[in-house]
């Protein structure tokens, strides 16, 4: 072994194990956050599959023969029906036969159904028929179609019990009350997660890494003391803060605007490379932010970053230098990934109401809920959130303003005790 | 400069225990003593930095504590071992610096300008401070401390870990300073030979307790001693 090897290595255990930053930091967040998340992931699909077994399913029955009863039978065995007879899809939707049955999904069993499995069934191998089922499309989520996969699932076993391929299906998405024909909402659904990835990634490098330079900046501060030189010239505190929170209130805008530029062309090329039968053009589908959305969600983005940004500034008062404010930020990283992480995933209107109040107490969860809900025209979402952010960040920066003005920021430092850890006043010379 | 009973109440521990001095104008008065006799805390609290737990200090008839704003337009102070902006030059350092106690370009120019003169740092102003040594650091910082001639200077440990050189430039800048000026400076080291040759009168701390004061000579005759370190030994009772 190499000369002195083992020695440096015990130490180095010793000073990494004993730092209850790093321990925070390298363990604990990792031990707890992902079983968490894998909590919420497996309790969104339980409840998710919960809800569809419990859901009420529309059957609209435009045939009216022996094999639409048939069928109808067969799906009632299985899952809870309504039947209506003679409506048009558009019908359906313009009498509001779904919210009133609390439905999201319907089929429908086309005239002629009954005349085309006879005639299978007579021998005439090449005469298939077709039902068409509608979804409506509620914001993606990786749960989001199970409901409609049901009807799927429920086709492919008619056709076991009768003749292979006898029955086929068409998929149709109804998006902001309109029925577009041939849209699957599954593979919509797919389409829009991968939309749904890029923006919670972005959001929490941007947010972690912006919040990083802010608590770097005030520790640089410390360490070097040139706060302390200034916390002796004639110059308000407060302006002290606001100097800081402004330089960077700036980059955070910058950075805002870059997103949503970029934000735009993820949403412009993603139909790019796609095969030509998955092709779906969000545009026409309406499937993108209007400018007053992409404005909303960019001010969403910013009062976020603000926030994230004071908070900073506020826990790395707390750290005596740079190392220690960068694991200080790190203790507020959960509250990042977590929603971000979860989101790509999940579509928060179909998360239980305990799980959905937790994410949208979450300031940071803020942005991520916004880029869904700009995208369904769910404007008021998008407010409340922005509201809801811009009064924390009120409360956070009265108390950076009020820890600026005090001796606290010199002298206010946390410490672990085995029990815990509790905040104290640094001794000094 | 007035210090009356000072007291500071960091938890469980008392950083100063009923300090009192005071210094006349014009003169170098140096706290001295061990590392955590308390010598930080009392800058600290001179300089508005922090409240004392009781005890009061006057600044030119100005209350440290309820007059805040005011004492910071007459005071200047150096930390112990700070830093300047790494990636600020120096002069943009000294402008930056110059522009709280400075309103119109001209008094700011000429500040900065003494500022130069004093760091003695030349060309090496235009160069960001992260390419300076420790010493020109320092240089850079007393320059800082001095240049707007604030009524009272307090520099915390000025020439510390400063080679020989660095360290008899800075002093020289202190002692020139205020014979020019007639500026006060309160400075604290643990530096006893340091102090015996800038300061005219001396306070010797330990324990958060001023526990003698007064001329260099005149300490040194009373407790038979060669210097401040062997007074200093003898008044805590380890010699």
């Amino acid at each position: 072994m190499l000369k002195g090897f083992q020695s440096i290595f015990i130490k180095e255990l010793k000073e990494l194990i004993r730092d209850p930053k790093i321990l925070l930091g390298m363990l604990v967040i990792p031990l707890v956050l992902f079983p968490i998340l894998g909590l919420v992931l497996g309790y969104a699909a339980q409840t998710a599959q919960e809800q569809a077994q419990k859901a009420t399913y529309l059957v609209i029955d435009n045939d009216g023969g022996n094999w639409s009863q048939t069928f109808i039978t067969f799906l009632g065995s299985s899952i809870r029906t309504i039947v209506v007879n003679n409506i048009t899809p558009q019908q359906v939707l313009e009498q509001g036969l779904l919210t009133q049955n609390n439905s999201t999904q319907f089929i429908e069993i086309p005239a002629g159904f009954s005349a085309n499995m006879t005639a299978h069934t007579n021998g005439n191998l090449a005469i298939t028929a077709t039902v068409n089922v509608y979804g409506v499309f509620q914001g993606g989520g990786i749960f989001s179609d199970i409901g409609s996969s049901a009807f799927s699932v429920l086709v492919s076993s008619f056709n076991r019990y009768i003749a292979p391929d006898l029955v086929r299906t068409t998929q149709s998405t109804i998006i902001k009350g309109e029925i577009q024909t041939g849209i699957d909402p599954a593979t919509l659904s797919g389409l829009m997660m991968l939309q749904s990835i890029a923006l919670p990634i972005t959001i929490m490098i941007m947010l972690t890494y912006s919040m990083q330079i802010a608590a770097t900046s005030v520790a640089m501060e410390k360490e070097e003391k040139t706060l302390e030189t200034l916390l002796t010239v004639p110059v308000d505190r407060f302006a002290i803060l606001m100097g800081k929170l402004s330089s960077t209130i700036i980059v955070a805008g910058l950075a805002s605007v870059a997103m949503m530029v970029g934000y735009n062309y993820v949403i412009g090329s993603m139909t790019i490379g796609m095969p030509t039968e998955l092709s779906v053009d969000l545009v026409k589908l309406g499937l993108v932010p209007s400018p007053f959305g992409y404005l909303l969600l960019g001010i969403s983005l910013f009062i976020t970053l603000l926030s994230g940004l004071a908070l900073a500034v506020i826990l790395s008062a707390f750290a005596s230098d740079v190392r220690g404010a960068t694991a200080m930020v790190g203790y507020i990283y959960p509250l990042i990934f977590l929603p971000a992480m979860a989101l790509m995933y999940l579509d928060i209107n179909t998360l239980p109401l305990a799980i959905k109040a937790v994410f949208l107490a979450i300031p940071y969860s803020q942005p991520m809920i916004a880029s869904k809900a700009v995208i369904m025209n769910d404007y008021a979402t998008v407010i409340f959130g922005i509201v809801y952010v811009a009064v924390f960040t009120v409360v956070v920066m009265y108390i950076a303003s009020r820890l600026f003005a005090t001796e606290k920021i010199l002298t206010a430092k946390l410490i672990f005790k085995r029990k815990g850890f509790r905040k104290t006043a640094e001794p000094t010379e | 400069m007035d210090a009356r009973s000072l007291v500071k109440q960091f938890g469980n521990i008392r950083a100063l225990d009923g300090a009192s001095f005071n210094i006349k104008q014009g003169e170098i008065f140096g706290l001295i003593g061990p590392n955590g006799a308390g010598k930080t805390t009392t800058l600290r609290i001179i300089c508005t930095l922090i409240l004392p737990t009781s005890g009061t200090v006057k600044i030119f008839d100005l209350d440290a504590v309820t007059q805040a704003a005011e004492v910071r337009k007459i005071i200047s102070y150096l930390p112990e071992e700070a830093g300047a902006y790494p990636n600020l030059s120096g002069w943009e350092y000294l402008e930056f610096m110059a522009k709280f106690s400075k309103t119109t370009a001209t008094d700011i120019k000429q500040t900065i300008n003494e500022a130069a003169a004093i760091s003695g740092l030349g060309e090496r102003l235009k160069d960001k401070a992260k390419t300076y040594s420790k010493g020109m650091k320092r240089r850079l910082l007393v320059a800082r401390a001095l240049m707007t001639r604030p009524k009272l200077a307090v520099l915390d440990e000025p020439a510390s870990g400063l080679d020989v050189l660095h360290a008899y430039h800075v002093r020289e800048i202190i002692k020139r300073y205020v014979k020019d000026y007639g500026v006060t400076v309160l400075l604290s080291s643990h530096n006893m030979l340091e102090v015996e040759y800038l300061c005219n009168r001396v306070a010797l701390v330990n324990k958060g307790k001023i526990v003698v004061e007064g001329e260099p000579q005149e300490l040194k005759t009373k407790f038979k001693s060669a210097n401040l370190e062997e007074v200093f030994a003898k008044v805590v009772g380890y010699a």
